[in-house]
Parts: structure tokens; sequence; C-alpha cells
């Protein structure tokens, strides 16, 4: 699973904000150039994107094999026609070139996800959406990161009950039912206790966000992401 | 140090309440995301019972709070935090191959919302007719495919009809399995006086 790793990489020491924008504008510039040409160069500066972030190439690839049927089966299945030749290659091809694209976009985002801390990820929602939506938004996202674990582990805990006493014997839709129940009662009582315990610590519209700052670090960051915006537009 | 003092401006409690519950419900979608059950027909094809909570958050949440909480849970996702299907998070997943999926389940669940609910107060889970729970989740579903298919086929540049028949019509099976279990969900004791 890929999550945050530390380190001291160029990536880690860039804005969260930075990071954001690199990324959206590499997205932009991937969908504006789906090409030959075009994703060859994305390649290099994908690669380029992983050096600096210290996230390995080929783990990564690993990581996302769950993805391959899909990224196969597009160019497969565009290809294909009812009846001869079966199969027409000239269809199949940008089909091909945009299940490239996915995997570099896959790359790219793993490098923000590596380098980039939920908290200071949460601070930057905050900052870009502006009024109580940011709030709303922020703090949510803050809550989802802990409330995870919790829910992941009573999820779990319902699943091994249910299979000690032979539920897995059960068809599709009664187990799906089984973990449901139980699972929305355990979310009620979590999200109530939950709502108590915001209340009382006094849960505000404008709450003490991590300080986030830009360094010297970021300005060319944001020329590169600016110049990918660019060749996109124009 | 410099210092800064400001009035606290409390959040009330009903936004509170829903807050905890938008919230509870991104997390248990992202707990159920890695508790995959196999495909009855194709065992190589997973069900992820993330539709189900989509669900189950239009009916108990209301359109409005039901569109929040998958909203942060696309946006947590698109952080970085382990919540969409296998663990996977980023801005990769949202313009892969399932991306259209991911950023269905805000609409589809205030969809569901709407068609339970209507416009005004919310009503008791309990009190709502089956047909009118079935209607809401065809809807629900109807939306999560439509933006599901658009998605895979902007993403994969690939055509509409390849786009159904690849990330559509195995799954369709699957997705009335998931209504006739929320309806049993939703008629159970889990949601008495809520």
């Amino acid at each position: 699973m890929i999550g945050y790793v530390p380190g001291d990489s160029l990536s880690h020491r860039l804005d969260p904000r930075t990071k954001l924008a690199v990324q959206a504008a590499f997205a932009a510039a991937a969908f504006a150039h789906t090409t030959p040409v075009g994703l060859a160069a994305l390649t290099v500066l994908a690669l380029g994107i992983l050096a600096a972030s210290a996230t390995p190439l080929l783990p990564t690839l690993r990581e996302y094999r769950a993805f391959a049927p899909f990224l196969v089966a597009a160019p497969l299945v565009e290809g294909a026609t009812l009846g001869p030749p079966w199969f027409v290659p000239g269809d199949a091809v940008f089909p091909a070139l945009a299940s490239y694209r996915v995997v570099l976009l896959l790359l790219v985002s793993t490098a923000y996800v590596r380098t980039t801390t939920a908290r200071d990820s949460r601070a930057a929602i905050q900052r870009l959406v502006p009024g109580r939506v940011g709030v709303v938004l922020g703090a949510g996202v803050g809550f989802v990161l802990r409330l995870l674990p919790l829910l992941r582990a009573d999820l779990s805990s319902i699943r091994d009950a249910t299979n000690a006493r032979l539920g897995g014997e059960r068809s599709t839709v009664e187990r799906i039912r089984l973990v449901a129940t139980t699972g929305l009662r355990r979310a009620f009582l979590r999200s109530d206790r939950f709502a108590l315990a915001l209340q009382a610590r006094c849960f505000a519209w404008n709450p003490t966000l991590p300080p986030l700052s830009f360094s010297r670090r970021d300005p060319p960051a944001f020329a590169l992401a600016a110049v990918l915006v660019a060749s996109a537009v124009l | 140090m410099a210092t800064t003092t400001e009035p606290v401006e409390l959040v009330g409690d009903e936004a509170t309440k829903n807050v905890a519950r938008a919230a509870v419900f991104a997390a248990v979608t992202s707990a159920t995301a890695p508790v995959s059950m196999t495909h009855p027909l194709a065992p190589n094809v997973p069900i992820t019972l993330q539709t189900l909570w989509v669900f189950l958050a239009g009916v108990v949440l209301g359109p409005l709070w039901a569109g929040v909480s998958f909203t942060l849970y696309l946006l947590a996702g698109l952080v970085g935090l382990p919540v969409f299907a296998g663990g996977a998070s980023g801005l990769g997943v949202v313009l892969g191959p399932t991306g259209g999926f991911l950023v269905s389940f805000p609409l589809a669940a205030a969809a569901t919302g709407l068609v339970v609910h209507g416009v005004s107060d919310l009503r008791a889970p309990a009190d709502v007719s089956v047909p009118r729970l079935v209607t809401a989740m065809v809807v629900g579903s109807a939306v999560i495919y439509a933006v599901g298919a658009l998605g895979f086929s902007v993403n994969q540049g690939v055509g509409v009809v390849s786009a159904v028949a690849t990330v559509v019509l195995p799954f369709l099976p699957v997705a009335s399995l998931k209504v006739a279990a929320t309806v049993a969900v939703v008629r159970s004791d889990a949601l008495v006086a809520r």
C-alpha cells in the first residue's frame, strides 16, 4: 500500500500546494499531448519527478498491478470488431497511448503521496478552498484520516466474528447484509460519540491550521507547472 | 513569538453532528474498500462494497450531507489516504480506468438521497416505502455506471460502447445483489430511531 514515507528529498521539502499544482499541470499536459512524442517527453519528466521524490520505479509499478487488466483490455476491446477482420490495429493505438498515460499519471501521483503528510495536505486543502466549505473539507479529511483505522478494525472484527460462526457459508446477499448492518450500527455509535467529543472541544469554523510556507525551492517548481499548463493550452 | 487573538466561532450542534456522520461514512466506505468479496460468476472480478455505502449514505444522511460525505472520500483519496479500492490513492487513480466510478460517488449519493427524501426535511429511513428505496438505488446505480463508463471512455480514450462492454456489463448482476442487500439493511433494526 502506498503512503507517506519520511525523507528529505527535494519533493519532501516543497510546499504541498506547489506539488498539487505540478501534479495537476502534469495531468493537463498528459491529456493534451497523448501522442508518442508528447508521452516520451512526459516520461522523462515523470522519471525526473520520481528521482526528486526518492520514489522507486519498479515497486511503484508493482503496487498498481490491479489496474493492468483494465489497461490491457481497453485497447483490445476498442480494436475488436464484430466481423472480419475482427481486429483493427489502427483503432487500438489511441487507447494504448491512453493506457500508458494512466501509468505516467499513477507514477507522478505516487510521488506526491509518498512525500506529503496527510496533515500538510489537509492544511493545503483548507487554504486552497475558501470559506466554510474549505473548513468542512479540510476538517473532514482530517477526521477521515483518524477514523479510518478504527472503522477498519471494526469491520475486520465483524468479519472475523461472522466467519467464526460459519457466516462465510451464507449467500452473498446475506453476507453483505450482515457486514453492512453491523457496520452501520458501529458507524452510528462512533459518529455520535465523535460529534459529542467535537462539541466538548469547541469545534470551530476558525481552527488553527498547521503552518505552511513557500521557500526558495517552490518558484522553480511553479515555473515547471506553468510551462506544462502553457504547453497544454497553446 | 507573535500571538493573535480572535473570537472562536463555534460550529452549530446540527452541523457538527452532520460533519461527524459524513466523515464516519467516508471512513467506513474506505474501510470496506479493501474488504472485497469475489464475484459469484467470474471469480477474478472483485466486488467492493463501496456502492452499498453510497446508497446507505443517501438514505441516512440525505442529499446534501451524503454528497459532502463522498466528496470527503474523494478528496481524502486524492491527497493520499489509502481509501480507494485495494488501498490505492492519488490523482493517478482518479484519472485512471476506474476513476469515473470514484467521481460518480458524490453525485450518486446525492441523487439517492434526493429520491428518498426530496428537498425538504429528512424522513425516517424506516418510513420510506420499498418501491421508493429501490427506485432511489436504481437511480443511484444509473449515475454510478453512467459516470463510471464516461470516465473510462475519457481516461482510456475508447468509445462509449467499448466502455460499457468493459466496465458496466460485467458488473450489472452484482449491482442487483447490492440493491437487495441495501433494502434489507435499511429495513433492519440498525436504523431504528435514527
